[in-house]
């Protein structure tokens, strides 16, 4: 076994009544009343956490908010030290925790590339070696000698990956990463950290995209209230995550009055944004759950909130009759996207094409919010589409995705 | 080590440059700085209230840019790893440089305003004697004090704001327990006790004697003060130490 990480029996104890800035008098108030450790309450964010990490592996680490992800990342940093239990690893660590920070705003790009390539262990010579190859990654030749407070937030991100993937580590911590730049950005950041994982090195990520953790990670940890829930490869445990946001959704819909009465089976939620209604559209606004393959088709939703939600995320899910998610689609923010919520709306997703092979479908859509830790109302696989056959499209596909097949069959000369 | 020196060189030059980046003046704000106070205390104690002392503007400059270099590193330090939170909670970065960083850089500003006082003396007719090597020397004592001063104030204030306010109060008495606009002859025999063991008081003496007077600081009052900024340090230190697994728990 050739081990990078090994985490064994962590556990780490937060004092809450520290969360904020005390000040003397304060302090001096609680030993005149008899306390005189500094802590009034804790928290444990972390139990018995044992995780080990062999070389050449890539390990993520999925969990909603709170569940301890962000405090495990800093103990395995090195920032802070366990109540509980001993971190050990070989080789170099770099992280993308927090990412691009150190970087100074009023310092152009190459000046904070060289900060940042000497905070990440590089002497200042190195840095200036491979600073082109940096800046070329992160396609800022021209702009490197602006102050990075003039760069777009893609820009900073770019600048920020490149510096740090370049320092060519052992073991790379990457928190919540990759919103970096356009879809073709992104995919050279996939390509270099699958590049990473070719070259014999550990991956650990944390991040809300499931679909990327699935793609990335040879084995995935569920933490849930500072606990491992469970570890394995990427699907099962997706799967329990799933179940976990399930849970909470219940537990939390327990503790809610005066949200709307809950619907069972395939809709789950708490009901503090409700889903009125639900539509679908074909091409020419006709409401209808017919389409054609190939064609346009519009979902829209009515949504009634509580005043207690300032902000969702709406999900929008096909999945076909084996239960596989054929397309998915959301906004991370309907605030953002819209501006201030307002009680009764609705939100439409229109899809310019569906390229599906005639047959059965189900929407799901869901109102999350934007931290995605529970639903507000999620409907499952409840509304139908069906995807009818073109004339003139030959009937004979099947499988997922339409695509026109011109079938050509033709003699070979024997000679 | 040479990764930590090219780390610490780095981060003052880039915290120095910082002070300027987008004034028109740039880096002549260094100087414009102690210059105005130059102004403002030679008009007080030459014109107002007249000290008689020879050669004034020399006098308070040798003991001013040092006392700004003491004075804006402590007062700063109350912030340092709130403020360089970012850094702090960065992996293989060790918080205390930022004590050693931000010494470093308000050296830098001393620095770029010492080449004036070489002017005014040779302005007032004096000679610069070989003493001007033994400068390094008393700036090594007063960076030690420094840091040491630093790094308390940093991990504690961390937990206690007080600090902060403490040390602003705590700066501005021992500006006026310190001679830096007047003479220490002025004060009684029975009060000088008091100066020789504030070690600002001492490496202030000692720039001035180096300077101003062109002679050997006193040695026996440095070695009182190199002694006060050890102990400065090893507590700085020990408490740092001590206290920042905390701080990386409570930033």
């Amino acid at each position: 076994m050739n081990l990078v990480l090994e985490i064994q029996g962590v556990s780490k104890r937060f004092r809450t009544q520290r969360n904020r800035p005390a000040t003397l008098k304060e302090s001096f108030i609680q030993r005149l009343n008899g306390r005189l450790s500094r802590a009034a309450g804790e928290h444990w964010a972390l139990r018995d956490i044992s995780i080990s990490l062999e070389k050449g592996r890539s390990l993520g680490i999925i969990g909603h908010n709170g569940a301890g992800k962000s405090t495990l990342l800093r103990l395995v940093c090195g920032l802070g030290r366990p109540t509980m239990g001993t971190i050990r690893y070989w080789g170099q660590i770099r992280s993308l925790l927090e990412l691009g920070s150190g970087f100074q705003p009023e310092m152009t790009g190459r000046e904070n590339l060289l900060t940042g390539g000497i905070l990440g262990g590089l002497s200042r010579r190195e840095v200036e070696a491979i600073q082109d190859e940096i800046i070329a990654f992160a396609e800022l030749e021209e702009f490197i000698d602006q102050p990075v407070r003039t760069y777009s937030s893609g820009m900073y991100l770019r600048l920020a990956f490149a510096t740090i993937t370049h320092f060519n580590p052992d073991f790379l911590i990457i928190d919540e990463l990759l919103a970096v730049g356009d879809s073709r950005f992104h995919q050279k950041c996939l390509d270099r950290l699958k590049s990473f994982r070719a070259a014999g090195k550990s991956l650990l990520i944390v991040s809300h995209d499931l679909d990327q953790i699935r793609a990335s990670c040879d084995e995935v940890v569920v933490l849930e209230e500072g606990r491992i829930l469970m570890r394995g490869d990427p699907e099962t445990a997706i799967r329990s995550y799933y179940d976990v946001m399930r849970h909470r959704t219940e537990k939390r819909r327990a503790e809610i009055e005066g949200a709307h009465q809950p619907i069972q089976g395939n809709r789950y939620g708490t009901q503090e944004a409700t889903v009125t209604a639900f539509r679908l559209f074909d091409g020419e606004e006709r409401m209808t759950d017919h389409i054609y393959a190939g064609a346009p088709l519009t979902v829209e939703l009515d949504y009634l909130r509580l005043n207690t939600v300032v902000d969702m995320a709406c999900l929008v899910t096909i999945f076909n009759e084996n239960h596989t998610k054929c397309f998915e689609t959301f906004i991370p923010s309907v605030h953002s996207a819209s501006g201030k919520l307002s009680e009764r709306g609705s939100i439409r997703c229109h899809l310019p094409e569906v390229p599906l092979v005639p047959a059965q479908y189900y929407i799901a859509a869901g109102l999350f919010p934007t931290d995605w830790s529970f639903a507000y109302d999620h409907h499952g696989q409840i509304h139908m589409l069906h995807v009818m056959n073109e004339n003139g499209i030959s009937a004979n596909v099947s499988g997922v995705l339409m695509v026109r097949p011109e079938w050509t069959v033709r003699p070979v000369d024997p000679s | 080590m040479t990764h930590q020196l090219d780390l610490i060189l780095n981060l003052a030059r880039r915290n120095f440059l910082l002070q300027f980046r987008g004034s028109l003046l740039g880096l002549l704000w260094a100087i414009l700085l102690p210059i105005v106070q130059l102004i403002v205390f030679a008009f007080l104690f030459q014109r107002v209230v007249p000290l008689g002392i020879n050669n004034y503007p020399v006098f308070v400059f040798t003991a001013l840019l040092p006392w700004n270099w003491f004075s804006v590193s402590i007062l700063s330090a109350g912030n340092l790893f709130i403020v360089h939170r970012d850094l702090v909670r960065r992996p293989n970065f060790t918080p205390s440089t930022l004590a050693l960083v931000s010494a470093l850089t308000n050296l830098l500003t001393y620095l770029a305003a010492l080449p004036i006082v070489f002017v005014l003396v040779a302005m007032s007719g004096r000679a610069i004697t070989w003493t001007v090597l033994l400068l390094p020397f008393i700036m090594l004592i007063q960076g030690t004090l420094i840091v040491g001063l630093s790094l308390f104030i940093a991990t504690w204030n961390v937990f206690y704001r007080d600090v902060q306010q403490i040390t602003g109060v705590a700066i501005m008495l021992l500006f006026y327990l310190t001679p830096v606009f007047y003479s220490l002859e002025r004060v009684g025999r029975e009060y000088r006790i008091a100066f020789t063991l504030n070690p600002m008081a001492v490496l202030v003496q000692s720039y001035r004697a180096i300077l101003y007077e062109g002679t050997v600081p006193d040695w026996s009052e440095l070695l009182i003060a190199s002694s006060v900024a050890v102990a400065a340090l090893a507590i700085g230190y020990l408490s740092y130490r001590r206290e920042i697994q905390e701080v990386y728990d409570f930033l």
